[in-house]
């Protein structure tokens, strides 16, 4: 009897439920094929984000989605006065609580600054800083100001210890190389928790997908930038992953003929010089492929090929300034490349 | 007799078959990426979406043509060749690309959109 | 072969070459490349119906090859050639099944092979294979013109006919 009572409960629920999310995907939603596709945008972590959803819960999912993201910008933001890591750069060298999510990044930042030898550094904010990079208001800081703010580098620094965090005075938390990877896994994991099978989230050029397919059973097409135009350097047909690029063009300034790149070499201080353009990560993990597109940029071609071999838990695809195009030989055969100087690293 | 009416079945269907064929082709096409190749090989993928008013000279054997792109649009504007037939095609809008025969130039739309662009 | 049958070729020949162009003189009525009425084919099915295989290609390799230089479009030789062929080799096949009565349809039928192997030649031309995006329309073009030409053709034949019986 009771049993009867709850699958009556449960069906009528379920019921309910269905005539709510076709009332309310009336508003925006396309319908495409049979399947609808909603979209939503935000403006967070310095870019705009767009998630694009298929299937009746995409607008649910992609609210989900946007509310996570909002919340981590406040958790992790350099310049918000009430945010955690702003706390952590201003206590003078003190204790700071920190939430889990909060820790659990700064543990995995630690652990990357460890296993790419120093190329991914969270602690070079005050370097960043003195170049405008942070602001806008380029300037070119000389060798003194930079050796001197480089002693306040070195993500070793980093104590963290049973949810509290605390850096050295004058050492200061940027967590821009990885943050905006990280946001779209919870935000992927929100769009799973509403029961979004099929979804692409665009955070500011950070692709990540849900799903191995699109509702019409097509996989992800993405595109990756050509470094060196408006263009795109080829096409990669993917399943669920995360498809993530940095390169020097997305913020550099030019003073006296010489062209300043945004992405710093933690060992000199100075933009990166590594001989590459671009470096697109293709993994299973958002800040894993956040992190390793900064730090790989930095590397350069050969150390990142090494350590590619070494960990290979993930394919990439390099661009050389001088254009020629690497790609790893697990995706090799899933890149459409539009240029002709292609090769393929093996392992 | 007879075997006119069977002629005249066939033609029919021939017909019919490359109305359908032609209705296939000419449907609008919903992606935005657009594909200029030349001899067999890409030149250029534009996202005709986000891509700038602009034009594209591309070169053949001496010969010159003119892409351009305006308002989220392409169009052969001028080609070195003898027939013009690729500037009478207008702007491409559908599943018939624009062909520059003599200087083997194609431009179509990508099958399949791309979802998004890593950048 | 006799001095008749070659004059009477080269006549035809020269018919179809005039023809030809002044069909170039035409304006393109619809921007698609290979679109055209093909009147220069009557001479072509009237021959597949009068002469020997032989000699209906030489009448037609004759008017191709001139027709490219007295045009100056040299490049178009190629797709003439290969639709040339096909629709001749189609036309001489079809003969044996088609009469003279249904003309009209061994020309449909031409048409169509010569727009296969032009779109054929263009594939390998510009090594892609999206042109075959053209073939509806040019086999709608061919079905139409095809059924024009050959009607003009079994016209002529039944003229042809009657004069002969007369002088």
């Amino acid at each position: 009897m009771k049993k009867n009572l709850a699958a009556g409960v449960l069906i009528a629920a379920l019921l309910m439920l269905n005539s709510c999310s076709a009332d309310k995907a009336v508003d925006s939603t396309a319908n495409v094929s049979g399947d609808k596709k909603s979209s939503g945008s935000v403006f967070a972590m310095d870019t705009y984000m767009t998630i694009t959803a298929y299937g009746n819960n995409g607008k649910k999912g992609i609210e989900a989605a946007q509310k996570e993201i909002t919340r981590l910008e406040k958790l992790w933001s350099v310049t918000d006065e009430n945010s955690e890591i702003y706390a952590i750069n201003h206590s003078s060298g003190a204790e700071v609580p920190v939430s889990a999510e909060t820790e659990e990044l700064l543990k995995f930042a630690i652990d990357m600054h460890g296993k790419t030898n120093g190329a991914l550094d969270i602690t070079l904010y005050p370097v960043l800083r003195a170049w405008g990079f942070t602001t806008g208001e380029y300037r070119v800081p000389d060798d003194g100001e930079i050796s001197e703010l480089l002693e306040r580098k070195g993500a070793d620094k980093i104590t963290v210890d049973n949810g509290k965090v605390s850096v050295p005075e004058k050492t200061e938390i940027d967590l821009g190389a990885i943050a905006k990877g990280c946001a779209g896994d919870a935000a992927a994991r929100a769009l799973k928790e509403q029961g979004v099978t099929s979804a692409l989230l665009d955070l500011g050029g950070n692709i990540q997908t849900i799903g191995d397919a699109k509702p019409d059973g097509t996989k992800w097409k993405v595109g990756i930038r050509d470094p060196f135009g408006d263009g795109s350097i080829g096409t990669l047909t993917v399943g669920e992953c995360a498809v993530i690029t940095s390169g020097g063009y997305e913020r550099f300034f030019e003073q006296d003929g010489v062209i300043y790149k945004h992405i710093l070499d933690p060992e000199t201080g100075r933009p990166a010089e590594s001989g590459l353009a671009s470096v697109t990560i293709i993994g299973s993990e958002g800040r894993m492929c956040d992190a390793l597109s900064t730090s790989l940029y930095v590397m350069g071609l050969d150390d990142a090929c090494a350590y590619w071999r070494d960990n290979g838990d993930f394919d990439m695809i390099l661009v050389t300034d001088d254009g020629g195009v690497y790609v790893t030989d697990g995706i090799a055969e899933r890149f459409a490349s539009n240029s002709e100087d292609v090769t393929v690293v093996e392992r | 007799m007879r075997a006119r009416t069977v002629y005249i079945v066939i033609t029919a269907v021939i017909l019919i078959g490359a109305a359908v064929w032609c209705a296939y082709v000419m449907k609008p096409k919903s992606g935005k990426t657009v594909v200029i190749s030349q001899d067999g090989k890409v030149l250029y993928h534009i996202d005709l979406d986000s891509e700038k008013d602009k034009t594209i000279d591309v070169e053949y054997d001496g010969r010159k043509n003119i892409i351009e792109i305006k308002g989220g649009r392409i169009h052969m504007k001028s080609a070195d060749c003898p027939d013009h037939i690729c500037i009478d095609t207008g702007w491409l809008e559908d599943g018939k690309p624009i062909v520059c025969l003599p200087n083997r130039l194609v431009i179509e739309y990508e099958d399949g959109d791309i979802d998004g662009t890593a950048r | 072969m006799d001095t008749k049958k070659l004059t009477h070729l080269g006549l035809l020949t020269c018919l179809a070459l005039i023809i030809f162009i002044v069909e170039l003189r035409i304006p393109d009525i619809v921007p698609i490349p290979g679109v055209k009425l093909g009147l220069a084919n009557i001479v072509t099915v009237y021959c597949v119906y009068n002469y020997r295989p032989g000699e209906t290609a030489m009448m037609l390799y004759s008017r191709i090859l001139l027709g490219a230089l007295f045009s100056g479009n040299l490049m178009a030789l190629w797709y003439s050639i290969a639709g040339g062929t096909l629709c001749f080799i189609g036309m001489e096949i079809l003969k044996n099944f088609i009469r003279e009565d249904n003309m009209w349809f061994l020309s449909i039928a031409g048409a169509v092979c010569h727009n296969i192997g032009q779109i054929a030649v263009a594939m390998l031309v510009l090594k892609s294979t999206s042109v075959i995006a053209y073939l509806p329309f040019l086999m709608i073009s061919g079905c139409i013109a095809g059924l024009f030409t050959g009607l003009c053709t079994q016209m002529v034949c039944k003229r042809l006919k009657r004069t002969r019986k007369v002088s």
